[in-house]
């Protein structure tokens, strides 16, 4: 009698992974676009786990960290949709959660498939968090760098940074920072310089890779740049633009590797000698 | 005085030592393997809120296990001894209906405490494993969890004393969702200016205030939690204990047992 129990179970057992085999065929083995929030206030949520709010803001939390991983993994056309009302779920049950702000800012507001290319929501998320944690100066330093890198607005972002260096305990290069976001208008030495210490700042994972990715992108344009000027002296030498890129080494022109910083080779015109990052490379960005 | 006391903790002493039989104390194997799982699992999962989260995870599962062990055996403790007539021998001995309840409301608070005691205990080792610092500002949490499971019991006895063991747990757990609402009822001026304030102040003052027992998320971030406020919370959780010990006390002595 026992045996055949055993041989029910087992046989029945086997049949939970077999079904759900099938199931994967017919819907797909991740189905994160098709994942629905129910609850899209972080009040309501609130609401339901009186006493555990921080423990419920863990779950969104790690919820998120998966979305936003399934999607960029899995899904094609991905547009990020749930990123924004689970950021805002998740700061809502813990106003603390620093890493919340950074995480959904730098994607929300980063450009198609890295993020959502919702910059302006990005930097809602910064504010947000800037209310709730006055006292963190990173937060209020991201919001001035995103200003920058990402809206373009030198000015206010000057007036945030200044007011990240009043804060006690501030970095002391805030202020100096201020002024040459003021002076030169966000260009590449500032946004370098801004990544730079996001890098510096985050520990090691996502946000840090992101930060290092984009200094590569910068390191990509100064080389793309630095090899554009050489096909001009080329083209000064011999009145014309060169057929290939390959004869600025054979000019002594040109010592470096012909590639980005990611080794996708660059593009070159040799009609009108422009050199471009190509937009099959990881470190191709629109303009 | 002495032979009251001892006879009380006799009833303590034998309650502590029912309830570990009754295996309420398996769930600090749960405990122990949720942690477990949660301090392998986060470090990838969490993007570095490891640490948070495990305290956010002991604290959340210490809150919540101890609620439903001072609800279903506190519901218990004077219910299952008048269904099953083993109250009436007690009582025939030389023990009051007062020792009886207090014993019985002791003896649960012990297993409560050693129940806390040792999830606390796996926490900090937990965190020492994971390579995090057992930070000794979590007892600043854990206290005031311990008071709110006391007031709990001493609701649970109150009903269990009034009404049947199933009865009495729907009611404690009323009383302690409810009580975990308590802000809002102090809002409703705000979302209802309509309601008369008096009323307002009167239903917030009969609400036992659970929030008041809450400093999880604080402590998670290793905010210590002031030697002040714990002391007032204690004085809050003392008087609520002492009137709901005291009104379980009367209706269980008015109780006719016949």
């Amino acid at each position: 009698m026992t045996w055949r129990l055993a041989l029910l179970l087992l046989a029945a057992a086997s049949l939970v992974p077999a079904s759900q085999a099938r199931i994967d065929q017919h819907t797909g083995t991740f189905r994160a676009q098709e994942e629905v929030l129910y609850l899209w206030s972080g009040e309501h949520v609130r609401r339901l786990v009186p006493g555990f709010e921080s423990l419920a803001a863990d779950i969104y939390w790690l919820r998120t960290v998966q979305y936003f991983g399934g999607q960029r993994l899995f899904v094609s056309g991905k547009r990020f949709e749930l990123l924004r009302p689970l950021i805002d779920i998740t700061t809502t049950l813990d106003p603390r959660l620093e890493i919340a702000y950074r995480y959904g800012a730098i994607f929300l507001s980063e450009p198609p498939p890295l993020g959502a290319g919702r910059p302006r929501e990005g930097v809602a998320v910064l504010e947000r968090g800037v209310a709730a944690l006055p006292e963190s100066w990173r937060l209020r330093q991201d919001l001035g760098f995103f200003h920058v890198l990402f809206l373009k607005d030198p000015q206010t972002a000057s007036r945030i940074l200044i007011e990240a260096s009043q804060i006690p305990g501030a970095a002391f290069w805030l202020r100096t920072m201020a002024a040459d976001v003021l002076a030169k208008g966000g260009d590449r030495a500032s946004a370098r310089l801004m990544w730079q210490r996001m890098f510096e700042q985050s520990e090691e994972g996502i946000i840090r890779e992101n930060a290092r990715v984009r200094l590569s992108i910068l390191d990509s344009l100064d080389a793309r740049d630095a090899l554009a000027a050489a096909v001009a002296e080329s083209a000064r030498r011999h009145g014309h633009w060169p057929a290939r890129l390959d004869r600025l080494a054979a000019e002594g022109l040109w010592r470096r590797p012909l590639a980005d910083a990611a080794g996708y080779p660059f593009g070159y015109d040799p009609s009108t000698g422009r050199v471009f990052i190509t937009d099959q490379s990881p470190m191709w960005r629109p303009d | 005085m002495g032979g009251r006391l001892s006879r009380t903790l006799a009833v303590a002493a034998n309650t502590f030592r029912e309830t570990v039989r009754e295996r309420v104390l398996y769930n600090l194997v749960f405990f122990a393997i949720l942690l477990t799982v949660a301090g392998l699992l986060l470090g990838q999962l969490s993007v570095r809120q490891d640490e948070k989260i495990l305290k956010d995870i002991g604290l959340a599962a210490m809150d919540l296990f101890g609620t439903l062990i001072a609800v279903f055996i506190g519901t218990g403790l004077v219910s299952k001894e008048i269904e099953r007539r083993s109250l009436y021998p007690l009582l025939a001995k030389p023990l009051s209906r007062g020792e009886f309840y207090l014993g019985k409301f002791a003896g649960l608070a012990f297993t409560l405490l050693v129940n806390l005691g040792a999830m606390l205990l796996g926490l900090l080792l937990t965190l020492l494993l994971t390579g995090r610092r057992p930070d000794p500002v979590l007892l600043g949490a854990v206290f005031p969890i311990l008071l709110g499971l006391l007031l709990t019991v001493a609701f649970a006895m109150l009903f269990s004393s009034l009404t049947s063991a199933t009865l009495a747990a729907v009611l404690t757990v009323s009383v302690v969702v409810v009580g975990r609402f308590a802000d809002v009822i102090r809002g409703m001026r705000d979302v209802a200016p309509g309601v008369p304030p008096a009323l307002v102040n009167a239903l917030f003052a009969i609400v036992p205030n659970f929030s008041n027992f809450d400093f999880k998320s604080k402590v998670a971030y290793g905010d210590a939690v002031p030697a002040a406020v714990l002391g007032w919370t204690m004085l809050y959780a003392a008087a609520w204990i002492v009137v709901v010990l005291g009104l379980g006390l009367a209706a269980f002595r008015a109780r006719d047992f016949k």
